[in-house]
C-alpha cells in the first residue's frame, strides 16, 4: 500500500474525531455529578448507578441485545441461503428480479414497514411483544444478509464446485465443505450489519413493541421529550461498551478465519 | 464451517443466559402474583420508586411501557395487540378517545382519593363528571426567557412583547400548531378554540408580523438551547419551562394575562384492559396525597392534588409561574377537539406562518 499523504492523513484524522467527537462528548457527560451537561463538576458513578438500580432499564437492555443477537442469526440463515439460492437460479431476468425485490425492501422506509407489521400483526392476532419484535427484525435484516453474502459468492470461482463434484462431493459436501467456509467472511459480515441493524432500529420496532417488551431505542427516544438526562448518557455509554467488545469479538474472529485459512493451504 | 457452527452455538448460550437473567429480574419482588397491570405513560412522566410500592403494597406486577405523542399512543391502542390497563392522554386526545370509544368509564367508588383533587381540576369540558379521565398532571403554555438576553422593560406579562422590535431575531417557537396559532389568537383577544375564518386569518397575519423577532420553530432542542444561555425567549410548556429553570436559575417564566392554554394529562382506563380493577387501584394510588407529592417532585409538572400541595416545598407550590392563582386560572383555556376539518385549517394556517419566515 502507498503511504498517505500528510495532508490526506490530517483529512481522515479530521473524518474520525467529528464522528467520535459527539460519543466521547456523552460518554464524558455521563461521569459528571453536576447532573447537566453544561460543566463538567467532578468525577462520578452515581448515574451508572442509577441504570443498575433500574432494574425494567437493565431489562430492556437486555431484551435489546437478546433480540439483537437472535434476529441477527436467525436473519444470517435465512439471509446466506437466500443468497445461495439466487445465486443458483440460471436465468438472468429471474435473478434480477430477485434482487431488485431484496433491494426495495431495503430502500423502503422503516416507518412503512412498521406501520405494517403492526396492522399484519393485529389482522392475524399475533400478540405484540417479543415475538412480534424479533420477527419484525429478521424480516429487515434478511436483505441486508442476503447483500452482504452474495459478492462473496460471486467471487467465488466455480470451477471450484465443479472440481468438488468430480472429486465425489454430495450436493451436501459442497454445500458445508466448499461454499460456506468460501463465504463466511461474508456471513460473518452480514450478521455484524444486521446485529448494527437491529440495534438502533427505532421506527419498525416501536409499532410491534407492546405487553411490557420494549427496546432500548423505544425507551430512549420517549425519555428525551423531557430532556436528555444523564441517565440516558449512561446508557448509551454502556451500548457503546457493548458495541466495542462485538466489533473486537468481530476483529478476533476474522483474523482467525484468516490464519486458519492461511494454515489450510500449507 | 467448524467457525460458523461454534458462533452460532455460542450465540445461542448467550442468548439463553441473558434470557434467563432478564426473567429473574423481572420476576423479582412479585414471585408468585399473577396478577399484572400494563401502563402506558409518557417518557419519565413517574417515579419509578412509586412503581415499586405500588407492586410492593398490592402485590400487582406492573410492566411499564412509555410512548412520546399523543397520536402514537392513540395508534397502538385504537390497533390492539397489546393490553394497557392505564395510559395517559392530554385531554383533546381524551375527547376522541372517547368518540372512537376506546375508553371504560371509571367506577369513582373504587377511587376515593379523588377527593383529593382540586375541584378546578374535575369535571372539565372535555369529560364532564370525570366518567372516564381522572386528572395527572397539568401545565400551561408561556413565555421561558432571560433577563440577562434582554431589555429590562419586558416582563411577557402581556403576548404583546414578543413583538418588541428589541427581540429581533431572539424568539424560539415550538413546532406545533395549536400552540403558536393560540398564541396569535390570544394576543389578539380571541378564544384559542375558534372556528372562523375571519379571526384564523387576522391571527395569522398578526403572527406573520412577528416573523422579523423568530430565530426558528423547534421542537425540544429548545430546552438545550435556553438552559445554555444561547437563546433568550422562547414559548414552551410550563413543565418543561419548570425543567429548564431548575438548570439554569436565570430563566424566568411568564403565563401572558390575556390568556393561554391550559393543559391536562389524565389517566384512563382504555377498552383494551384485562385487569379493570387492578387499574382503578393503580389510579387510587396516585391520588394518594404523598405519592401523588413524590411524583409531582420527581417528574416537575403541576400536580392537581390538592393534598398534596401540603407536602410539597412551598417555595414551589407558592411560585405562581407554575401554580397559578385560581384568578389567574380562569383566563386560561382548554384546547377542545376541533374536528378534523378545523384542526386542517388550523395546521394550514401555521404552515402560512412558517412559509413566510425569511
Amino acid at each position: 500500500m502507498k503511504k498517505l499523504s500528510a495532508a490526506s492523513k490530517a483529512y481522515l484524522v479530521l473524518i474520525f474525531v467529528i464522528l467520535y467527537a459527539p460519543i466521547f462528548y456523552l460518554i464524558f457527560y455521563s461521569f459528571n455529578s453536576g447532573g447537566n451537561m453544561n460543566n463538567f463538576e467532578s468525577f462520578t458513578l452515581e448515574h451508572y448507578k442509577a441504570v443498575f438500580a433500574d432494574s425494567r432499564l437493565i431489562v430492556i437492555l437486555i431484551n435489546t441485545v437478546i433480540v439483537a443477537l437472535l434476529s441477527g442469526l436467525i436473519a444470517t440463515v435465512i439471509g446466506t441461503l437466500g443468497a445461495i439460492g439466487i445465486v443458483s437460479i440460471k436465468d438472468k431476468k429471474m435473478r434480477n428480479t430477485l434482487l431488485s425485490l431484496n433491494n426495495v425492501l431495503i430502500v423502503s422506509p422503516d416507518v412503512v414497514i412498521g406501520a405494517s407489521f403492526l396492522i399484519l400483526f393485529t389482522m392475524v392476532g399475533v400478540k405484540l411483544g417479543f415475538a412480534s419484535v424479533l420477527v419484525s427484525h429478521v424480516a429487515f435484516s434478511v436483505p441486508i444478509v442476503v447483500l452482504m453474502v452474495l459478492p462473496k459468492l460471486l467471487e467465488m470461482n466455480t470451477s471450484l464446485l465443479d472440481a468438488a463434484r468430480d472429486l465425489g462431493a454430495t450436493k451436501r459436501d459442497v454445500l458445508t465443505r466448499v461454499i460456506l467456509p468460501y463465504i463466511a467472511p461474508g456471513i460473518f459480515a452480514g450478521f455484524f450489519m444486521a446485529l448494527t441493524y437491529s440495534l438502533d432500529d427505532f421506527a419498525v420496532t416501536f409499532f410491534v413493541t407492546g405487553n411490557g417488551f420494549s427496546t432500548l431505542s423505544v425507551e430512549i427516544y420517549s425519555m428525551a421529550r423531557a430532556g436528555i438526562s444523564l441517565t440516558v448518557n449512561a446508557i448509551s455509554g454502556l451500548v457503546f461498551a457493548v458495541t466495542l467488545i462485538i466489533v473486537i469479538g468481530y476483529y478476533f474472529i476474522s483474523k482467525r478465519t484468516k490464519s486458519n485459512a492461511a494454515e489450510g493451504q500449507r | 464451517m467448524r467457525d460458523l457452527v461454534k458462533a452460532t452455538i455460542a450465540i445461542i448460550i448467550v442468548c439463553a443466559l441473558l434470557f434467563v437473567v432478564a426473567d429473574q429480574m423481572q420476576s423479582k419482588g412479585s414471585a408468585g402474583s399473577k396478577d399484572t397491570l400494563t401502563i402506558f405513560n409518557w417518557g419519565e412522566y413517574i417515579d419509578p420508586e412509586l412503581i415499586d410500592k405500588f407492586e410492593e403494597e398490592t402485590g400487582i406486577k406492573v410492566t411499564y411501557e412509555t410512548f412520546d405523542s399523543n397520536e402514537a399512543m392513540m395508534t397502538k391502542i385504537e390497533q390492539g395487540g397489546s393490553a394497557y390497563d392505564i395510559a395517559v392522554p392530554s385531554e383533546y386526545t381524551i375527547e376522541s378517545m372517547k368518540e372512537k370509544d376506546l375508553l371504560i368509564p371509571i367506577d369513582h367508588k373504587l377511587v376515593p382519593n379523588l377527593v383529593n383533587i382540586n375541584g378546578d381540576f374535575l369535571d372539565l369540558s372535555f369529560d364532564k363528571g370525570n366518567e372516564y379521565s381522572i386528572p395527572y398532571f397539568w401545565g400551561t403554555v408561556g413565555i421561558v426567557y432571560n433577563p440577562n438576553l434582554i431589555e429590562d422593560h419586558l416582563t411577557f406579562e402581556s403576548w404583546e412583547d414578543l413583538w418588541d422590535p428589541s427581540l429581533k431575531g431572539k424568539l424560539f417557537l415550538v413546532d406545533s400548531s395549536r400552540e403558536v396559532i393560540g398564541m396569535g389568537l390570544n394576543s389578539i383577544g380571541h378564544s384559542l378554540n375558534v372556528k372562523d375564518d375571519v379571526l384564523l386569518s387576522e391571527a395569522t397575519d398578526k403572527l406573520i408580523s412577528l416573523t422579523p423577532n423568530v430565530k426558528a420553530i423547534i421542537g425540544d432542542e429548545i430546552t438545550p438551547l435556553m438552559v445554555k444561555n444561547e437563546a433568550a425567549v422562547a414559548l414552551t410548556w410550563s413543565g418543561q419551562a419548570a425543567d429548564m429553570l431548575w438548570e439554569n436559575e436565570e430563566l424566568d417564566f411568564a403565563t401572558p394575562y390575556e390568556g393561554s392554554n391550559i393543559f391536562f394529562d389524565n389517566m384512563v382506563i382504555p377498552k383494551t384492559s384485562k385487569n379493570v380493577a387492578g387499574a382503578h387501584k393503580f389510579i387510587n394510588f396516585m391520588l394518594d396525597p404523598e405519592n401523588a407529592a413524590q411524583n409531582a417532585d420527581y417528574v416537575g409538572y403541576s400536580s392537581p392534588n390538592e393534598a398534596a400541595w401540603a407536602l410539597l416545598d412551598e417555595e414551589v407550590i407558592n411560585d405562581e409561574r407554575f401554580y397559578p392563582t385560581h384568578e389567574q386560572r380562569e383566563k386560561l383555556e382548554v384546547y377542545e377537539n376541533l374536528g378534523l376539518e378545523w384542526l386542517g385549517k388550523y395546521n394550514e394556517h401555521f404552515l402560512e406562518f412558517k412559509m413566510s419566515l425569511r
